[in-house]
């Protein structure tokens, strides 16, 4: 079976400083991939290039076999790709439904009308936002903006979600229901490279993980073992735990 | 040819220091102010006014109109832009807001000056004799004015880099969010900042007007040359904005005089919109 | 359509119709004041349809509404009326694509100055043409239209314009308009051609501008460049939308209705103090209302203030 996403020798300089240098890997279809490193290894960078926010210097893009290495991220969103953002980054002067709705109506099937409005409280209900699609987006809560980008990634109908660091800042009872939020979607059968600094989570959702460090990948394999690597405990904890 | 780069030189002089005011309140307290040409004009004929109704020598006038401009813009911070600044939701809302008080400042100003003076050229006689130099003949006032901008602009750069507050405000200008790290109070750095721009615009319109005539409603025109010099030679940065003022000085006058006059400001907008385009940091900036 | 909408459609109608009825029964001055409001109403609307939800706030509208009036008064001689007017929109229409495309990639501040000089540079040339390259410093617009036919012209491009800002509203092009003005990136990642929608919006909405300068030329029979390029025209669209509310399809016909007749009165009252005025109104819009009125009763009304 081909890969979901495959990326080879991708590179990104910032003037003199090479953030990405030369990383390639691969996601099969359905797969669930942690991405890790620490902070300024290059992981989000390598996101941005995925999602076209970033040009690359060098390397290539595929998704489900085509190339989309150049393309803006408008096109790599019809490609099948959607993100979420760091922090979230909800759109305030349109309501939660409106927010779910734009990614229904300019993703890869472009739905409109009543079709799409049914859609949007699909996603809706199945991130837990069941019914409150008429809410102004400032009044949720830091959770509920974090379902409300998940639905809205989720409704461009991809088939590879790009997640950064969607985990972060949950509470642990939140970080549970995000967790079985993403499970849900592994279920489904969902591709997602998920960039993230808490290990409960990637242990817990992540077959497979990617390590970068100083822009090069420095691990990759099963979760459980790839964690143990001297080299990766070396990048995250300094010379002295090796 | 040589009097046209001396006169060119003296026009760019002036641009100049004005937009080492606009590129201060620019690139350190981080707002437009789009009614600072009009601040210029309002010290132009204030000095019309203290030299033909108090008879005060111009460059006199200067120690009068510079701090008066200060006060003013002082106020004008601390009364209009510190509440926008205080509400703002983001740096985005802040410009738009900015942008808009600062038009309506800029009608007040004309209006009042309209109001007052007409809508005529206005411009007064002082040291109209000409000097020769460098084997060309230059108007003495032009020459003063040449001296007094390059003074300004030479103390301006010396207390920029040698002070202990100019190091203050260019951490301000560098990093607005980690100067506060620093202990600097970036509130009152702002403050001061749109002050002292507002200081050198009024200087600049007084050098301004002893060898130029000017209008109510050419505030305008001056706040858009300022704007090319302070993005020519980019946003906050002084030394740009002298090398990028005497620059602009030239080419208006060589378009003067070799093309056509009345292309002059054609072509100033011209090089401005290209330059937008090309190079929106500046010539001396990052890209 | 459901019932609410069909309803607010015959209102509209009716609305439409008195108002082409009026130049009937009332004199001509009234018509005059009629004429101006209605080309402001349909300035300002067709001013936010861009900038409203973008926040560019755009000083070209004197550029485009000069150069319509200005290719009426180069051509009326030479072209039937009706092609008079295509012309002076497709003009405008390719202007505000070149414009478009070199510009919408500069933000904030930097786009407010572009189109501001631009209005200016525009005005510059013009005027530097006419005096060095066909010797004329004025034209002359001679069509046989009196104020009540150019009222209807203008009324009838404002109901389009308004028809074309319902249609955008309701439509996807709307949502991404509103998403984009939100969040530039979100929205790009959400599958959204940013830049596309931008000038697709910018070529919209300054090719109405260029024809209300178009339609209103004959008014002023001798036209020169510091006539129709005066950049007052810019300014007072911006506050009439601005005052109004650029985000909602009635904000700037609420602004622009009881502006248009301050200004008119102030104009003949005190002609030397509107300046000053519309400083203050500048200054008071962004104090008091920086959403517009239509915003303000909202939250007035919901018991809730801002």
């Amino acid at each position: 079976m081909s890969a979901q996403l495959e990326i080879s020798n991708l590179q990104k300089r910032f003037g003199g400083l090479v953030a990405v240098a030369g990383v390639s890997f691969s996601l099969a279809p359905g797969e669930v991939v942690g991405l890790l490193g620490p902070n300024g290894s290059g992981k989000t960078t390598v996101l941005n290039m995925i999602s076209g926010a970033l040009p690359c210097d060098g390397g290539t893009v595929r998704v489900g076999g085509a190339d989309i290495t150049r393309l803006k991220p408008h096109q790599v969103a019809k490609h099948g790709v959607a993100r979420t953002f760091q922090l979230v980054r909800p759109l305030p002067t349109l309501n939660v439904a409106e927010n779910v709705l734009l990614s229904l109506a300019f993703g890869k099937h472009r739905h409109w009308g009543k079709e799409a409005r049914d859609r949007v409280e699909e996603k809706l209900e199945f991130v837990g936002l069941a019914g409150r699609g008429q809410e102004k987006v400032g009044n949720l809560t830091y959770i509920d903006q974090k379902r409300m980008e998940m639905a809205r990634a989720l409704a461009s109908e991809p088939d590879l979600l790009l997640l950064d660091e969607w985990l972060a800042g949950l509470n642990p009872s939140e970080l549970r229901i995000g967790i079985e939020l993403v499970q849900h979607l592994q279920g489904q059968g969902m591709t997602v490279l998920l960039v993230e600094h808490i290990m409960e989570a990637v242990r817990a959702l992540c077959s497979r993980c990617i390590v970068m460090s100083a822009g090069e990948k420095i691990a990759e394999g099963p979760s459980a073992e790839v964690l143990q690597e001297p080299a990766v405990i070396k990048a995250y904890l300094g010379d002295d735990h090796a | 040819m040589l009097e046209h780069v001396v006169n060119g030189l003296v026009l760019g002089g002036t641009y100049a220091l004005v937009a080492m005011g606009l590129t201060i309140q620019y690139g350190i307290a981080r707002i437009m102010n789009l009614s600072f040409g009009d601040t210029i004009i309002a010290a132009c004929f204030a000095t019309y006014v203290l030299f033909s109704v108090f008879a005060i020598n111009p460059i006199l006038a200067l120690l009068i109109v510079g701090p008066t401009g200060y006060v003013f813009n002082l106020l004008i911070y601390r009364f209009i832009m510190k509440p926008l600044v205080a509400r703002a939701p983001d740096e985005g809302a802040l410009e738009v807001d900015s942008i808009l008080v600062t038009f309506g400042l800029l009608f007040v100003i004309q209006g009042v000056l309209l109001v007052m003076f007409g809508g005529g050229y206005t411009s007064y006689s002082f040291l109209n004799s000409p000097v020769s130099m460098l084997g060309t003949v230059v108007a003495g006032n032009r020459l003063v004015a040449l001296v007094l901008s390059l003074t300004f602009g030479a103390v301006l750069v010396g207390v920029l880099y040698r002070t202990r507050w100019g190091m203050i405000l260019r951490a301000v200008a560098t990093a607005p969010q980690s100067a506060p790290l620093f202990g600097i109070d970036t509130n009152r750095a702002a403050r001061t900042a749109f002050a002292v721009g507002g200081a050198l615009a009024a200087t600049g319109g007084g050098v301004v007007s002893m060898f130029q005539t000017f209008t109510a409603t050419a505030g305008v025109v001056f706040t858009m040359k300022a704007l090319i010099v302070v993005i020519l030679g980019g946003k906050g940065s002084v030394p740009g904005a002298i090398v990028a003022g005497l620059l602009l000085g030239l080419v208006e006058t060589f378009v003067a005089a070799y093309i056509d006059p009345g292309l002059t400001l054609a072509a100033v907008y011209t090089v401005f919109l290209v330059l937008l385009l090309v190079r929106p940091n500046g010539l001396f900036g990052k890209a | 359509m459901t019932m609410k909408t069909s309803h607010a459609f015959l209102l509209a109608a009716a609305v439409l119709a008195l108002l082409a009825a009026a130049p009937l029964l009332i004199p001509d001055y009234w018509t005059g004041v009629l004429l101006g409001m209605t080309g402001y109403v349909t300035l300002a609307t067709a001013w936010a349809m861009f900038s409203g939800p973008t926040r560019y706030v755009s000083l070209a509208t004197v550029a485009f509404f000069g150069v319509g009036a200005y290719t009426v008064a180069v051509l009326n001689e030479t072209l039937p009326y009706p092609l008079v007017l295509l012309c002076a929109g497709g003009i405008g229409m390719v202007m505000a694509l070149i414009v478009g495309f070199s510009t919408l990639r500069l933000a904030g501040v930097y786009f407010v100055i572009f189109t501001f000089g631009l209005a200016e540079l525009v005005r510059q040339t013009v005027s530097w043409w006419e005096v060095n390259i066909t010797y004329t410093m004025g034209r002359y617009v001679f069509l046989p239209f009196e104020g009540r036919h150019i009222y209807w012209q203008l009324l009838a491009l404002a109901a389009a314009t308004f028809l074309i800002s319902w249609g955008i509203g309701r439509s996807r092009i709307g949502l991404a308009l509103k998403a984009l003005g939100d969040d530039e990136t979100v929205a790009a990642h959400a599958g959204v051609d940013v830049t596309r929608i931008k000038l697709l919006l910018f070529v919209i909405s300054s090719t109405i501008i260029t024809l209300v300068g178009a339609i209103q030329a004959p008014r002023w029979t001798y036209i020169e460049p510091s006539i129709v390029f005066n950049p007052t025209v810019s300014f007072m669209t911006l506050i009439m939308a601005l005052l109004g509310g650029a985000m909602r399809l009635w904000g700037p016909l609420v602004g622009a209705i009881p502006l248009f007749l301050l200004f008119e009165w102030l104009s003949v009252s005190f002609p030397d103090h509107f300046s000053i005025i519309l400083g203050l109104l500048f200054i008071l819009i962004v104090f008091v209302m920086p959403e517009g009125v239509l915003a303000k009763i909202e939250t007035l009304r919901k018991g809730s203030p801002k």
